[in-house]
């Protein structure tokens, strides 16, 4: 339920990076990082965009999510392995002295406008 | 065209965070985030913490709730200064409304400032009130396990408190499992059994709180 919100803010970010760039629009594409370990969902990252664009000027923009996994380094056995999830312990040796990285990613990365006609 | 953006998309809650961080610093107050379900027992532990701190520095509250203002009845009836937020179904506080809450009390006449967020274990962990602390509530009847299936809000915790210790036995609630769950996902968080309504751990956690607010600098 929290995505409406963090859809808020990127919609609000969106038109932010707008007014900076003298671009009025229309969106046609923006580009996402939402890592695997960021608690938030795709799914409803686009239901909610769907929900929150109605009648706005960015209600057809495609929405493409890149999902970035996490690692999680071993400083026992030094495996690194890519995880989906928050794990506990080595998915090699079960040894719980790791360290996560990455994964949280929550970042606009592009924004694509349709260019003007001219 | 493409804008090449790369920024958060939450920045403008992490700016605000920072900004209300600040401005509490500037008046040397502490302010500790409460998270946990509802019903772990947050109300009722602050409660008990107050009363064992209101010798020692003066304690003021922020209730988040969907709706209604019970939990700020309750604090008034002890007579600690309280902001009620109402969400109106958001399912976790934000920066802005943190701001806008504290707006409402003196901060130069208080010394530490519980924001009690709403009730909810998962919502809750991805934003930054400007908080110094968070401290992670789970009440025994809640199960042991529940690091395990709900991980990012404990990982990002200072501190795990187990209230309703009294009614462990009574539960199958083993807390070694969850203290070690804990230890996993926050190395140097401890751990406090609580019964705030037998009193049991409420003074070990209020000394540490004292302790711990007066060095801790979240960010």
């Amino acid at each position: 339920m929290h995505e409406l919100s963090i859809v808020e803010a990127l919609i609000d970010q969106v038109d932010r990076e707008l007014d900076q760039a003298g671009q009025t629009g229309p969106v046609r594409r923006l580009e996402l990082s939402i890592g695997r370990l960021s608690g938030v969902h795709p799914d409803s990252v686009r239901f909610a965009f769907e929900l929150l664009t109605q009648n706005t000027p960015m209600r057809n923009t495609e929405i493409v999510i890149e999902e970035p996994k996490a690692v999680c380094r071993c400083r026992a056995c030094g495996a690194q392995t890519e995880i989906d999830e928050l794990v506990v312990q080595c998915p090699r040796c079960a040894g719980a002295d790791i360290v996560i990285e990455g994964g949280r990613e929550l970042l606009l990365q592009t924004i694509e406008i349709e260019e003007p006609t001219p | 065209m493409k804008i090449v953006a790369a920024k958060k998309i939450l920045k403008v809650n992490d700016q605000l965070a920072a900004e209300n961080r600040k401005q509490f610093d500037a008046a040397n107050l502490r302010v500790v985030n409460v998270v946990g379900s509802p019903g772990a027992g947050k109300t009722t532990l602050l409660e008990a913490l107050f009363a064992r701190l209101k010798d020692r520095l003066r304690p003021a509250v922020i209730e988040g709730d969907i709706a209604g203002s019970i939990d700020s009845e309750r604090m008034e009836r002890i007579g600690v200064p309280v902001v009620q937020i109402n969400t109106d179904g958001a399912c976790h506080l934000d920066a802005n409304m943190v701001a806008n809450a504290a707006k409402e009390l003196d901060l130069n006449a208080i010394d530490l400032l519980a924001i009690e967020n709403i009730g909810n274990l998962v919502c809750t962990a991805g934003f930054d009130l400007g908080e110094h602390l968070r401290i992670v509530v789970l009440s025994t009847a809640e199960g042991d396990d529940k690091a395990v299936k709900y991980p990012a809000i404990f990982q990002g915790s200072d501190a795990l408190v187990i209230t309703k210790i009294d009614l462990a036995p009574h539960l199958n609630f083993q807390a070694e499992r969850i203290t070690a769950d804990m230890k996993r996902l926050a190395p140097d968080a401890p751990v406090f059994q609580v019964s705030a309504t037998c009193g049991d751990g409420v003074a070990e956690l209020a000394d540490w709180l004292v302790q711990t607010l007066a060095t801790a600098k979240r960010s």
